[in-house]
């Protein structure tokens, strides 16, 4: 039986932005099975990252509620959301935002320092294809190995969401898809759900489920049966 | 080492030119602050040590003829200890030039030791025959006196030859001044000499009396209410004047050295250590907004906010941590050279430059907790940064109109590199009033540096030139009739001469009094340049008195307030009114008509000293007159020149802290402005500006802050030249001059000297910066 590790039931998100309320998230309900690839579609604006965000714990919600292997995570006070982002959790930004004074293997093992049981470094280094890179300050790097370091932060500290924010946005198209590959090489090896968010329909070829939302509301959730390899994918 | 310390080790490293400059601020004023309180702690540790070793004297009695009897008689009663008479005089020292004036205090000690002021014996015996001496190690070492040479001097007007068994210093004489009218010592001029009491009782004294008695008592507190009963008491044995040990010339010049020493101490790290503080807050407030998307990515990961907090408090520590040792410790060491310093003037064998661990441990506790406070200030804002928005772009600051665009003549007529400019400082008003009060500290400490180095010499030439024009000031040991003024006039060829009187009275205003010399002149004195605080001539008026500033101040005194005046000698008392107040720089004193003095309190035409202006070689020429002492004014003027050499290196170093204040505060905010604003001067690239003209837009921005900095520096400026005139006026200085506008004027060069260095070495900053590169960049 596949076993849900996060679940998502009527969320909803409001700014208030002077007289106007913005509702960014309308009763969003989803799950997320353990091992699974999720791609979240849709245009600028829709609420993805708001989504995002709010399962990571870097947001809280105006209602409903997200479950994460039964635990209640709206609920949970800053202290218990910062331990849950730490241990639970792995973030991959579209801007790569890795420490600058930091080389390539200091800023995994700036994450990996902070969970006990952290992913060998040298281990994801290889994984994430940067093996011979790993003394390299992110000035000396490209774009991709930037994201592939990021990524490399993020699995390092073993989580079991890795959630990527418009992961290959800030690429051009072989980088991005280089990147794809090493986020569905570690959702294989480290058997970790993957969230993946993009206005890129495209991406969701590779997908294991697919979300799509507009307007904050989620307009389809569907299963892919036969997801292809981020090698075959083109946009 | 942790990932995140490595971060911070490299943060620093990035940022080395602020914390460079930040660590500067407090390594100054922990420096300064450690450096003077050492020299403080070390000179008052030393001088207590030194007293308690020679028992100073807690009480001085000086009186006219003091029997022998009154050593037995007076301890016991009064919580008195102990009690030594003694013979002193002042003599003329002989030496080989004929033309040089040298005077000497003869003290009688006894034989073996005494009790009180025990002689410190550097090098000889301390037991005295007849014919042996003991000196003052100051003259010795400044004549270059040793034990075994034969020096002479005059002893009853005949020339007395003795053989100097021993050299020593005395805690009475540990700053060795004449008088109070000398202000300086000059050992080559003035020296103390001992001799053994049997023989001074013998060839000196009058009926083997002594003229002043030493006394100890049991309570420190009590000395006071001694003091008083002495005088009433020992009214039968011609007391002329009771001298506190709080009062006594030495340990007065000491005392006032060292609270001077606390006063500054105290104040001048202050100011130092609140600029660093709010330059480290700053700093700190904006690396933390720099690295907002950092540290949103460290909350993403799951640091906490107490981790990230702590993470950018170690800068400050590091700070605090670095400073305060470095700063103490070069304090410590030029503490040490600072003690030095003072034996120059202060004669302690007993020195002892001591290295305070815990005052070190203190300075860095101090300092890390200072730098810890203000770089929670900095840093706090931590706290409210959302991860979620930190990933986005801060959304642009509301834009508003200033209130100067509503004066549209002036606002319609600015080229538009002013507008950016005048807007640009009202966008941080922060950090520009930051600038701003940095430049006005600066500048107002230039003011007083510049006015404390003009007012040493506006209080000696004017006392010696304006004030009193005295070339040669002749005591005699008792009071003589008028008449005696012929001897001088057959012995010099005089321009001027006057008789006067000089005596020691106790003056009461009400509740207020003070003990004074008050000096007895004609009426019509050439020897004097009065001048009341208005600067308006002042006469000697035929009846009453004239007061020095500071002691009309002393006794909360008016003129045509009637005072009382109660002379030691005479015993007489009378009230007289104050004709007026007179500027006097350096001293406290009364001034009246010669007559009137003689009509109150002595007979008539009687004097006890002479004035005397001639181009003649005086001292040389009345060589041969018993009983006199000759005070060259020229002596004191080399004296005061020898000073000054001296203090202008601390008054060099004044204005280097000063100056290094607004140079690091300029450099470091220029600096961080540029770091801050590279996406903005990379667009103004891309318009077409050069660097020199986005160059140009810093300085304009800087010299508004700096022309308003230096305007509100200069009240600034006056209020620490009252604050420390206020502190400084003592009984012996004065320091109450105006500022000369031609101080405030160099004051103000220098301000702007150090200013455009500042604005220099960030030339260099602006140079190297990469703009295009600034644009594509995304890295955190």
């Amino acid at each position: 039986m596949n076993e849900i590790v996060l679940k998502v039931e009527n969320l909803s998100k409001n700014y208030q932005m002077g007289e106007v309320t913005v509702k960014a998230l309308e009763d969003v309900s989803l799950d997320a099975v353990k091992g699974e690839f999720i791609v979240i579609l849709g245009p600028s604006g829709s609420g993805k990252s708001t989504l995002l965000n709010i399962i990571g714990g870097m947001d809280t919600p105006t209602s409903g509620n997200v479950y994460f292997n039964d635990e209640h995570i709206t609920n949970m006070s800053d202290k218990d959301l910062t331990l849950y982002r730490r241990n639970k959790i792995g973030f991959v930004f579209q801007f790569y935002n890795l420490m600058a004074t930091l080389t390539a293997k200091e800023n995994v093992e700036l994450a990996a320092e902070l969970c006990e049981n952290a992913i060998d470094i040298d281990e994801v280094m290889e994984s994430v294809g940067l093996g011979g890179r790993k003394d390299h300050f992110p000035s000396q790097m490209s774009g991709g190995e930037q994201q592939r370091v990021a990524i490399a932060r993020a699995v390092a500290k073993n989580p079991q969401i890795l959630l990527c924010d418009e992961p290959t946005g800030a690429l051009d198209f072989e980088t991005g898809i280089q990147i794809l590959k090493v986020l569905k090489d570690v959702n294989e090896i480290y058997k970790n759900t993957v969230i993946v968010i993009t206005h890129n329909a495209s991406i969701a070829q590779m997908a294991d489920k697919v979300i799509k939302m507009r307007s904050g509301k989620i307009t389809d959730i569907s299963i892919n049966e036969s997801p292809i390899p981020a090698e075959r994918i083109e946009w | 080492m942790k990932k995140l310390d490595k971060r911070l080790f490299r943060m620093i490293k990035n940022t080395k030119g602020q914390f460079i400059a930040v660590l500067a601020i407090i390594i100054t004023g922990i420096f300064v602050f450690t450096a003077v309180n050492n020299s403080a702690k070390n000179l008052n540790d030393s001088i207590n040590d030194y007293y308690i070793e020679t028992n100073f004297a807690d009480i001085f009695v000086k009186g006219s003829s003091l029997p022998e009897k009154l050593e037995k008689q007076l301890p016991g009663t009064n919580d008195i200890i102990d009690a030594e008479a003694r013979i002193v005089f002042d003599t003329k020292f002989i030496t080989d030039d004929k033309d040089e004036n040298v005077n000497v205090r003869v003290i009688s000690v006894d034989k073996y030791e005494n009790k009180i002021n025990k002689l410190f014996m550097k090098t000889g015996k301390r037991i005295l025959d007849e014919k042996d001496a003991i000196l003052i190690e100051q003259f010795a070492v400044a004549r270059n006196i040793n034990v075994g040479d034969e020096i002479k001097i005059k002893i009853n007007g005949r020339q007395t030859s003795f053989n100097v068994s021993g050299i020593a210093t005395s805690s009475e004489y540990a700053y060795m001044m004449e008088n109070e009218q000398t202000m300086l010592p000059n050992p080559e001029n003035f020296g103390v000499i001992y001799l053994e009491e049997d023989y001074l009782r013998k060839v000196y004294s009058s009926r083997g009396n002594f003229n002043e008695i030493l006394l100890s008592v049991n309570d420190d507190d009590n000395i006071e209410k001694i003091a008083d009963q002495l005088e009433d008491n020992l009214d039968e044995y011609g007391v002329s004047r009771v001298i506190k040990k709080s009062d006594q010339l030495s340990n007065n010049m000491l005392s006032q050295e060292i609270s001077g020493l606390e006063m500054m101490s105290q104040s001048i790290p202050v100011v130092f250590l609140a600029f660093a503080g709010i330059m480290l807050a700053s700093m700190l407030s904006r690396i933390v907004k720099k690295d907002r998307t950092s540290i949103g990515v460290l909350k993403a990961l799951g640091f906490t906010d107490g981790e990230i907090v702590v993470h950018y408090l170690k800068y400050a520590a590091i700070v605090g941590i670095t400073g305060g040792l470095t700063g103490s410790i070069f304090g410590t060491a030029l503490s040490g050279v600072m003690t030095s310093y003072y034996l120059v003037f202060f004669s302690i064998p007993m020195l002892t430059v001591k290295v305070y661990y815990y005052r070190i441990l203190i300075s860095v506790v101090l300092s890390l907790l200072f730098c810890i406070i203000s770089g929670f200030l900095g840093v706090r804002g931590i706290v409210r940064i959302n991860p979620a928005e930190s990933m986005k772009p801060e959304s642009p600051k509301k834009g508003k109109r200033l209130l100067v665009e509503n004066i549209k003549f002036f606002w319609n007529h600015i080229p538009f590199s002013w507008k950016m400019v005048i807007r640009n400082i009202f966008r941080e008003k922060k950090k520009f009033v930051f600038i701003g009060a940095a430049v006005a500290i600066t500048c107002g400490m230039m003011i007083m540096t510049i006015w404390m180095i003009d007012i040493i010499d506006v209080m000696f030439n004017r006392h010696y030139s304006e004030f009193s024009k005295v070339q040669y000031n002749i005591s005699f040991d008792s009071f003589k009739d008028e008449s005696v003024l012929s001897e001088f006039a057959e012995a010099v060829k005089v321009d001027d001469m006057e008789g006067r009187i000089e005596l020691p009275f106790e003056i009461e205003n009400g509740r207020y009094s003070k003990i004074v010399n008050v000096i007895g002149l004609n009426e019509d004195t050439v020897f004097y340049g009065f001048r009341d605080m208005k600067n308006n001539k002042v006469q000697v008026p035929s009846q009453g008195i004239l007061l020095s500033s500071n002691l009309a101040n002393s006794l909360n005194a008016n003129v045509g307030d009637v005072i009382l005046l109660n002379n030691f000698v005479s015993d007489d008392e009378a009230f007289v009114t104050v004709k007026g107040i007179i500027n006097q720089t350096l001293g406290i004193n009364g001034y009246m008509s010669i007559d009137y003095l003689n009509e109150q309190f002595l007979d008539k035409r009687i004097i006890n000293g002479v004035y005397i202006n001639s181009d003649e070689d005086v001292p040389n020429k009345l060589d041969d007159m018993k009983n006199i002492n000759v005070q060259s004014q020229n002596d004191m003027k080399l004296a005061f020149e020898e000073f000054t050499a001296v203090t202008a290196m601390s008054m060099g170093f004044m204005v280097v802290f000063s100056g290094l204040l607004g140079f690091v505060i300029v450099y470091s905010m220029t600096l961080m402005s540029i770091n801050e604003r590279t996406l903005e001067f990379s667009s103004l690239r891309v318009m077409g500006f050069s660097k020199k003209e986005i160059f140009n837009m810093l300085i304009r921005e800087n010299m508004i802050m700096t022309v308003i900095g230096i305007i509100s520096g200069i009240p600034v400026g006056l209020w620490l030249v009252k604050y420390l005139g206020d502190a400084f006026t003592t009984d012996i200085y004065t320091m109450k001059e105006p500022v000369n506008p031609k101080s405030i004027f160099i004051s103000i060069i220098l301000t702007i000297i150090f200013i455009i260095l500042a604005q220099l070495m960030t030339y260099a900053k602006i140079h190297k910066l990469d703009f295009m590169q600034a644009l594509k960049n995304r890295i955190s």
